[in-house]
């Protein structure tokens, strides 16, 4: 009994050293790395010159279709916008099926398909292949670029361009583009209501009759088809498909400045400045540096555990983040180190990055930081084969920047090669941070000078034009003497005192509702009403008389305070101009400035109490082009019109981030010195 | 030669209706601490997802103690007796990784995807988690900060952000899915470190999880590796809580306003559904994709593109083991009423309630639901996803082999029928989104 309780004892005793075996302080070691097996793609080449990749992976039972057109960058010029409406355009019906039975044939099969100016997509599942595919060639053949459809598309992007006027990430965008390539270049031309005004039927036409064409095509298959059966169904839909000469363009390569410069665009109602600092660089897959510059960027700035992001949010608090890219393209790629950070520390930030950028190119990076940059690199190459259309890219990447064919095959081993005297020869080749392009988009009157100690500044528009930087050439001039000249402008002195009373109804368009605006001023006697309707709805209202101010909207009365009745007074005037002495507001000039390419005078007019409204007077018609105030946002005015011997604009654009794009808001009647009664305020 | 082609052809007629689903194979076993283990073998891509489904939801929660399942999700990052301080996503990311974890009324999910060589990194690391991981004031104390800047971000600061736990509170009277997963701050703050502790010991257990490993493994050594990780790890001592509540049916309709900072009007409609595994919730989930389901859904063809009354609408099936909710949430166009664009939603439901469905919008229905559950299996963290979730809530792993079935049973009569049943109009919930600026004053 001892016996066997003892060796019970025992193996009890072997069992528990067993488990205590388990080192639990230690980390389980990597395996030995995985061998990455990059499935081949299948090639073959129609007689007109598709080239045709095929990817057979029968996971699922689904299959896709990419045709992709190879052509040179263009230079758009006065139709800048025109092929991003391409692929709208050719999806958009054909001589076949109108868009309401080509989408309803699409869904019908649950596929999807789409096309941009260079490319068509389809895919479904494996047993509608046939149908996607008839869809697909439809598309690809047939399509009728049917006006009612430019119409539309042209209004949304109207729509979305007028918004992205007062987006600081597109107004960057827009200023990176502009300063690195030059608006000459394909990259850095910029679309404007003009160029895509100018876009017409004819234009879509001729070029998809010009690039579409399957000598510049590559068509990668990816899923559940080999190389056998995509032969018959290419041939079947695209050996039908006519070859013809594609024009080709070439472009100056754009240079880096010679010493850093700064641009800055002035956007004063920003409380932050969206940084940007940019380089061009020669850079594309298959070149010696690509796979280093991957590693490179990724230790600067690639991710949140970074040196940008442990500097400038981590360590600083600077921003809610900080990042790098450096990319790479056949024509021209570029290097960009950005964030968006609080106005006051924009140049302590801009201090930072090119600190940052100095210390990679002079000091090099770590062996540490090196080692979890290719884990974190090859980790995510891992990842991305697991999605079969990464092997068509690889195969088309291979054909189109002619790569060895092992390029991708051995990728991670030459990643896994690269020594850390590597990756310092790497960021001196491609990054001078004594030769950048610093962009802003901040408060101007705020950053501008402190931005000086980093290079040159240029000022530019919303539109990444050059501002004109205007001179007050007549230094005699004051805040009043542009308010004498405006009221001059109008029709004088004489005339405007005549002006008592005004009653206006004005109408605007916003995403295909109406708005209306009815606004009655009583300037002599201080009273002012206000009412917006949308669609025969009251929205909102407000009434100003006998020292008294009330808002309502949605059923709910909310009575102004003293202050906000004061502050409501400003811009509740007919004309304010003949009363700002009068009511004791002070005036203040700074300087003349661009609003949206005139030069104005910038007249800040504040109460008593420091409230504030700033108003804009072209500097050469004297009229007021522009009013801006904290919490209406901006006002435009313009098509002046002469009315009871006073210029009244008649027009006004206003723009506010309560309102998801501009009011272009027009007066539809304009009583001057009606009779009014209380009514006509409520 | 004709006769070839003949049975050429009905061979083809008969394999249509067919549909479209390879099964997926896979292994499973369990340890003697209860940790179920399915394996799921694909060698096409050097990498495997390793995933742990833990069967605790909000609905397991204290009345008293809400939120704390989805705490959990977040003090499970804080790490363990040998796993630094915040260190779990940095090991993981620097071996090439990419994790993440959510949490529901049900269940909580921890997924991690990495190089297939680095599996016995993945398996320490949630065996880790499992055995004793760090439930400490300080732990508790920094998570507290976090959740309450993602309570801001994504319910207090997001427009419509509080749809979800104000539609639940009326919902359901009596059962714990009234709570939202977010659960209430207030009682995260009265909560002692004890409680948090016993939590952790009474739902963190191996015989209340799922350990799915997908991707570019070998079996053996996959199992292996997870006795020598797992198996010293304790079976919970008691029971696992699960609420037996049966909600009783409405029969009256809530109604309610909420005040929010928001510029448009929405309108919110909730229907109580039959448990997830009910059969009817695949024609419940056809029904919601027949109503909003892409451009040519019935709903957003007419109040979208056509009566313009409508910015968006959805309908989304929210299927919970115990019943969840159908909801349909609008937002109205510019200058519409609410009311307005309910009353157009109603009229839709009854079409479909009266009418049905067309052949034609029945077909099409299949073919999208098909092409769905297929790419739901297109990749490892998909089908690790959907093994754990059958073998926890359909009890069966092999379920992701018999969802298309299932779905393929339901007929046009059958969406007909779902839609009178539980879309019925006396037993529902109705919310107004309305801006705070029309709020009457107190």
């Amino acid at each position: 009994m001892k016996k066997i309780a003892i060796s019970f004892v025992l193996s009890f005793l072997v069992a528990v050293v067993s488990y205590a075996q388990l080192d639990r302080t230690q980390f389980p070691k990597s395996g030995p790395a995985p061998e990455i097996k990059i499935g081949e793609a299948e090639t073959f080449t129609l007689d007109n010159g598709l080239k045709v990749f095929v990817v057979k992976n029968d996971k699922l039972p689904r299959v896709s279709f990419t045709l992709v057109l190879e052509r040179d960058p263009l230079l758009e010029g006065d139709k800048a916008g025109l092929t991003g409406f391409v692929g709208e355009m050719m999806t958009s019906g054909t001589t076949n099926r109108t868009k309401d039975q080509l989408d309803e044939e699409v869904d019908f099969i649950g596929a999807s398909l789409s096309a941009s100016s260079t490319s068509i997509f389809a895919s479904s599942l494996k047993k509608h292949q046939a149908k996607v595919l008839e869809l697909m060639a439809d598309v690809l053949y047939n399509p009728v670029f049917p006006q009612e459809e430019l119409d539309k598309l042209r209004k949304q992007s109207l729509t979305s361009l007028a918004s992205s006027k007062d987006d600081p990430g597109a107004i960057s965008s827009r200023l990176t583009n502009a300063i690195m390539f030059g608006k000459d270049h394909p990259y850095g031309e910029v679309e404007t209501e003009e160029t895509i005004n100018n876009i017409t039927v004819a234009d879509i036409k001729n070029y998809y009759e010009t690039f579409f064409k399957p000598n510049i095509a590559y068509l990668a298959i990816v899923g559940d088809m080999d190389k056998s059966e995509a032969e018959k169904v290419v041939n079947e839909y695209f050996a039908a498909w006519k070859p013809g000469e594609v024009p080709t363009f070439t472009y100056e390569t754009p240079k880096r400045p010679e010493t850093s410069v700064v641009g800055l665009v002035d956007r004063s109602s920003s409380v932050q400045t969206n940084i940007n600092i940019v380089q061009p660089v020669e850079l594309q897959i298959g070149d010696e540096d690509y796979i280093s510059s991957r590693l490179v960027n990724q230790i600067l700035g690639g991710g949140s555990s970074s040196r940008l992001f442990m500097n400038l949010r981590e360590d600083k608090g600077y921003t809610y983040g900080a990042y790098s890219s450096i990319s790479s393209d056949k024509l021209i790629g570029r290097i960009s180190a950005n964030a968006a950070v609080r106005t006051e520390v924009t140049d302590s930030a801009v201090v930072q990055f090119i600190y940052e950028l100095d210390r990679l190119v002079k000091s090099g990076v770590t062996e540490e930081e090196l080692e979890k940059a290719k884990s974190n690199l090859a980790g995510s190459f891992g990842r991305s084969l697991e999605s079969p259309s990464t092997i068509a890219n690889f195969a088309l990447n291979t054909e189109r920047y002619n790569l060895p064919k092992d390029y991708y095959a051995t990728y991670l081993q030459k990643m896994n090669s690269y020594t850390v005297e590597d990756i310092n020869k790497a960021a001196v080749d491609l990054i001078q941070p004594d030769k950048m392009y610093i962009t802003a988009v901040g408060n101007g009157s705020e950053i501008k000078e402190k931005l000086a100690q980093f290079g040159e500044v240029r000022m530019f528009t919303n539109m990444g034009d050059p501002a004109k930087e205007i001179q007050m050439t007549d230094a005699s001039m004051t805040a009043s003497k542009v308010i004498e000249s405006y009221i001059q402008a109008i029709g004088g002195e004489e005339a405007v005192k005549a002006i008592k009373a005004a009653k206006l109804l004005m109408k605007a368009d916003v995403m295909g509702n109406a708005v209306e605006i009815a606004m009655t001023f009583d300037d002599a006697n201080m009273r002012f009403g206000q009412k917006t309707i949308v669609m025969g709805n009251v929205m909102q209202s407000s009434t100003m008389m006998d020292g008294k101010g009330v808002v309502s909207a949605g059923g709910q009365t909310i009575d102004m305070t003293d202050e906000q009745y004061e502050e409501a007074k400003m811009n509740a005037l007919f004309i304010p101009e003949a009363h700002y002495e009068v009511l004791g507001y002070s005036m203040e000039l700074d300087g003349i400035k661009d609003v949206e390419g005139t030069p104005a005078y910038k007249v800040i007019i504040s109460n008593p109490s420091g409230a504030k409204v700033i108003n804009y007077y072209a500097v050469d018609s004297g009229l007021k082009i522009k009013n801006e105030n904290e919490k209406s946002g901006d006002t435009f005015y313009s098509d002046y019109q002469e009315k009871n011997g006073v210029l009244v604009p008649m027009s006004w654009t206003m723009k506010s981030p309560m309102l998801p794009v501009p009011l272009e808001a027009k007066i539809e009647s304009l009583e001057i010195n009606p009779t009014l009664t209380e009514t006509d305020f409520k | 030669m004709r006769k070839i082609t003949a049975l050429g052809i009905i061979a083809g007629m008969l394999s249509v209706p067919a549909l479209a689903q390879k099964k997926i194979e896979f292994k499973e076993f369990d340890l003697d601490n209860g940790l179920h283990v399915i394996m799921h073998q694909d060698q096409s891509t050097p990498i495997v997802v390793t995933s742990v489904l833990y069967h605790v939801g909000s609905k397991n929660e204290n009345p008293e103690r809400t939120g704390f399942a989805h705490f959990f999700e977040h003090l499970m990052f804080e790490g363990s007796e040998n796993i630094e301080r915040g260190q779990y996503m940095n090991i993981i990311q620097g071996r090439g990784g990419t994790l993440n974890a959510y949490t529901s009324n049900d269940i909580t999910y921890y997924y991690e995807s990495l190089p297939s060589n680095e599996l016995e990194l993945a398996l320490y690391m949630e065996s880790e988690r499992m055995l004793h991981s760090k439930v400490d004031e300080t732990g508790v104390e920094t998570q507290r900060e976090v959740v309450k800047e993602e309570r801001r971000q994504r319910y207090e600061n997001q427009p419509y952000g509080t749809i979800l736990p104000e539609t639940l509170k009326r919902a359901y009277s009596q059962h714990p899915y009234q709570w939202a997963p977010i659960g209430s701050m207030e009682h995260l703050n009265a909560a002692s470190i004890e409680e948090f502790q016993q939590f952790y010991k009474d739902f963190y257990v191996p015989n209340n999880a799922t350990l799915t490993i997908a991707g570019d493994i070998d079996y053996a050594q996959t199992e292996a590796w997870v006795k020598k990780y797992f198996s010293e790890i304790p079976m919970g001592k008691k029971e696992i809580y699960r609420p037996n509540v049966r909600e009783p049916k409405k029969t009256e309709e809530i109604r309610d306003v909420i005040y929010d900072n928001i510029q448009i009007p929405a309108v919110i409609q909730a229907y109580n559904l039959p448990p997830k595994t009910d059969a009817d919730s695949y024609a419940l989930s056809m029904l919601s994709t027949y109503l909003t389901g892409g451009a040519s859904s019935l709903m957003t063809k007419e109040l979208v593109d056509k009566q313009q009354k409508a910015l968006v609408v959805a309908a989304i099936p929210l299927e919970l083991e115990d019943g969840g909710i159908f909801i349909m949430y609008s937002i109205a166009n510019m200058g519409v009423e609410p009311k307005d664009l309910e009353t157009e939603i109603d009229k839709l439901i009854k079409q479909v309630q009266d009418e049905g469905l067309s052949d034609q919008d029945f077909t099409k229905l299949k073919n999208i639901m098909e092409n769905n559950i297929v790419s739901s299996n297109s990749s490892m963290a998909g089908i690790a996803e959907n093994l754990a979730e059958a073998h926890a809530i359909y009890g069966d792993a092999n379920y992701i082999n018999k969802v298309m079935d299932a779905y393929s049973k339901v007929t046009k009569e059958d969406i007909q029928r779902v839609a009178k049943e539980y879309l019925n109009l006396n037993g529902r919930v109705v919310l107004y989104y309305l801006p705070k600026a029309q709020q009457p004053a107190q």
